[in-house]
């Protein structure tokens, strides 16, 4: 993956026929472009995983949209070297990256998939930029993680302190460019070796800060201000964003409309994916897409 | 569940007791199957277990966000995770440290999840060892850089303060070296002046007022050639000393004599030894000699005699200058001959700016000579200045 890579950017450098500080975003996000249409759908993944999150999902609409799909800074294939602690000690640091992506990479109007923290960076990239994104798609989204108050959030401090515990002793073959050697999965004979584990490889002292950034977030005051069409896909049942969340996030959200789906986990796109696009399917169409 | 009977099939005995948790799930977590080994780690019958909880029920907190991050897309889109290690919740609450492999696979027409755990209570341990100390290692970098940069910050204040003090320092010397040179033509007019005042005719309180007002202004020039000479010293010029053939005993005895007009009230002996030509700058020796004088005067008991000895030997000739009273005290005498060290004498009295001995060092050191000093009660306080190349004549 990482010996393709390169060559991947230049060739999308070339069809952008665009400058250098284009490329270096492409090559710092690890950015793919793939299919065409009169508008761009760009997914980002949340906490955990990289763009392959999106590998049931995004193929869907490359018939009809312009779709790309980006790394996170720090995340999958991402440029380590541009991770930069004070910039990504907060959301808005990765907001700031979404807006570049995208005057790297939209043509016409754009529909910003995000997926858990990634719909907040969404949120975030929307506010400080009105306009630039015409829909938004969260997939389980959640502005506030912990409860506080009468808000639900789901956690409570201590369990994102035994989070961090657990990332600090889980590399996940992060240290050795060997991967373990992993019984082979009758269900997914295509997958190399070289490739196990490596969609969730994160830098454990990167994954921690993340977690914290992610965790600790709370964006419940910015939900109001954002007047763009929102769909909330929710999970019906969803440690991460617990239901409450969602119907929480569309009572105060001026122009969200809440969309349950039956599925246990945080990642409906993977779990039930057929769902989830008919859900964005049907969004889309209400808004002429 | 039972415990097979003996006649059980080999493969069901391992499968019950295997050396590891061994455990079928729905995707969605769900257990559909547990054997033995893994319910006694934890506390639940498989009864309590199948179809009620889901795996991720068995782990703390940490573990399910992680599971849900990480654990559930990886088994979506690879179809395994392997080397995972998640904390299970015994039924006791005790958290016991695993490791877990996990494998998506399909059972006729459904998918399901076959996993195997194992116990890491001393790996855990050891990982957590590993971690404490790799904190306290990088706390200790941080603390180690700390210390760095702020040691290099007060090394740079403190060469910020040393090149501050030194311009300054070099701007009072040569501010004093001006205004000594400056002060010079002034005195000499007062000085003529005094002199010409006296050739008139002039009553009893007249003539002691210009006595007074010559002695002064005498007093004042020598005071500032002290001044400058040191600022000379210290600015890298040295004291030029006009060598030349000399008559030792007779600059001596010249510059006694001068003393003893100016200061009738006391006692000063001159004793020569030895004869011959010596080599020396004569008006260095008797400004040498002035400030040793000076000092015996000002120091020593006012009822005792001042002793002079100027002896030429064969390679060397010496002055030495004796006086008797309250000794020098011991913790000054390495510091004797530094610029500003002057002893105790009444307020007032001081005809010194404390340069006499400093200035007596640089004429001994210019002509290459030593100067000792030795101090007691009983021997009284005796400065010796010896100068080499005397040209002796006498034995």
């Amino acid at each position: 993956m990482d010996e393709r890579a390169p060559t991947m950017i230049q060739r999308v450098a070339r069809l952008l026929g665009t400058g250098r500080n284009i490329v270096d975003v492409l090559k710092r996000n690890n950015i793919r472009v793939t299919g065409d249409g009169p508008a761009t759908m760009v997914f980002a993944h949340g906490f955990g995983c990289d763009q392959h999150m999106w590998r049931l999902m995004a193929p869907a609409f490359e018939s009809r949209f312009r779709v790309v799909t980006f790394d996170l800074v720090g995340s999958g294939a991402s440029d380590l070297s541009a991770y930069d602690k004070d910039k990504y000690g907060k959301l808005q640091g990765y907001a700031d990256d979404v807006l570049e992506v995208l005057d790297a990479t939209a043509k016409g109007p754009v529909i910003f998939v995000g997926h858990s923290v990634s719909a907040m960076i969404g949120m975030l990239a929307d506010l400080k930029t009105p306009g630039r994104i015409a829909a938004q798609v969260m997939i389980g989204p959640s502005p506030c993680y912990i409860n506080q108050g009468d808000y639900v959030g789901g956690f409570e401090r201590a369990d994102i302190e035994s989070l961090l515990e657990t990332l600090e002793s889980n590399y996940l073959g992060w240290s050795s460019t060997m991967a373990p050697a992993i019984m082979g999965s009758p269900a997914q004979p295509e997958l190399s070796v070289e490739l196990t584990n490596s969609f969730c490889r994160t830098d454990p002292e990167i994954a921690k800060q993340f977690a914290r950034v992610t965790f600790m977030s709370d964006n419940r005051a910015d939900l109001a201000r954002l007047m763009t069409p929102t769909l909330i896909l929710q999970c019906t049942d969803d440690l991460i964003a617990p239901q409450a969340v969602g119907e929480y996030m569309s009572r105060a959200m001026p122009n969200a409309t809440l969309r349950m789906i039956e599925n246990t986990g945080h990642c409906p796109h993977l779990s039930a994916p057929s769902a989830s696009r008919s859900a964005v399917d049907e969004f889309l169409n209400g808004l002429t897409y | 569940m039972d415990r097979p009977s003996a006649a059980a099939h080999p493969a069901e005995v391992l499968y019950e007791d295997a050396p590891c948790g061994l455990l079928v799930t729905a995707t969605n977590g769900t257990i559909q199957r547990v054997n033995r080994t893994f319910c006694s780690w934890i506390g639940w019958s498989s009864d309590d277990l199948v179809g009620k909880r889901r795996l991720q029920d068995l782990l703390t907190m940490g573990g399910r966000i992680f599971h849900q991050t990480h654990w559930a897309p990886l088994m979506a889109i690879q179809g395994s995770v392997s080397e995972v290690k998640l904390e299970l919740t015994h039924r006791d609450g005790r958290k016991l440290p695993a490791v877990w492999n996990a494998r998506l696979v399909q059972h006729e027409d459904q998918q399901v999840h076959e996993v195997a755990v194992f116990i890491a209570e001393d790996r855990h341990r050891y990982e957590q060892e590993l971690l404490r100390a790799r904190r306290t290692a990088e706390e200790l970098l941080a603390q180690e850089q700390a210390a760095q940069q702020a040691l290099h910050a007060a090394q740079v204040e403190r060469d910020r303060l040393q090149a501050l003090a030194e311009d300054r320092a070099h701007f009072a010397e040569q501010m004093v070296a001006i205004v000594s040179h400056d002060l010079r033509n002034p005195l000499s007019v007062i000085d003529m002046s005094a002199q010409l005042l006296g050739r008139t005719s002039l009553d009893a309180m007249q003539l002691m007022a210009v006595e007074r007002l010559d002695r002064s202004a005498k007093r004042a020039t020598r005071l500032i050639s002290d001044i400058l000479d040191f600022s000379r010293g210290r600015l890298g010029a040295g004291l030029k000393s006009k060598v030349q053939p000399i008559h030792l005993h007779q600059i001596v005895a010249e510059a006694l004599s001068d003393f003893r007009v100016a200061v009738p009230s006391r006692t000063i002996h001159h004793c020569q030894i030895g004869e011959g030509v010596c080599i020396g700058a004569p008006d260095r020796l008797m400004q040498l000699l002035g400030n040793l004088v000076s000092n015996a005067i000002a120091y020593g008991a006012s009822d005792s005699p001042v002793v002079v000895t100027s002896a030429i030997a064969e390679a060397a000739f010496s002055i030495m200058v004796q006086n008797h009273g309250e000794p020098i005290l011991a913790e000054q005498l390495p510091t004797l001959f530094d610029a500003m060290t002057r002893g105790e004498v009444a307020a007032g009295e001081a005809t010194s700016v404390g340069l006499g001995l400093f200035i007596v060092r640089e004429i001994v050191l210019a002509h290459g000579g030593t100067m000792n000093v030795s101090s007691t009660r009983e021997a009284g306080t005796i400065f010796t200045a010896t100068f080499p190349s005397a040209h002796s004549s006498s034995g």
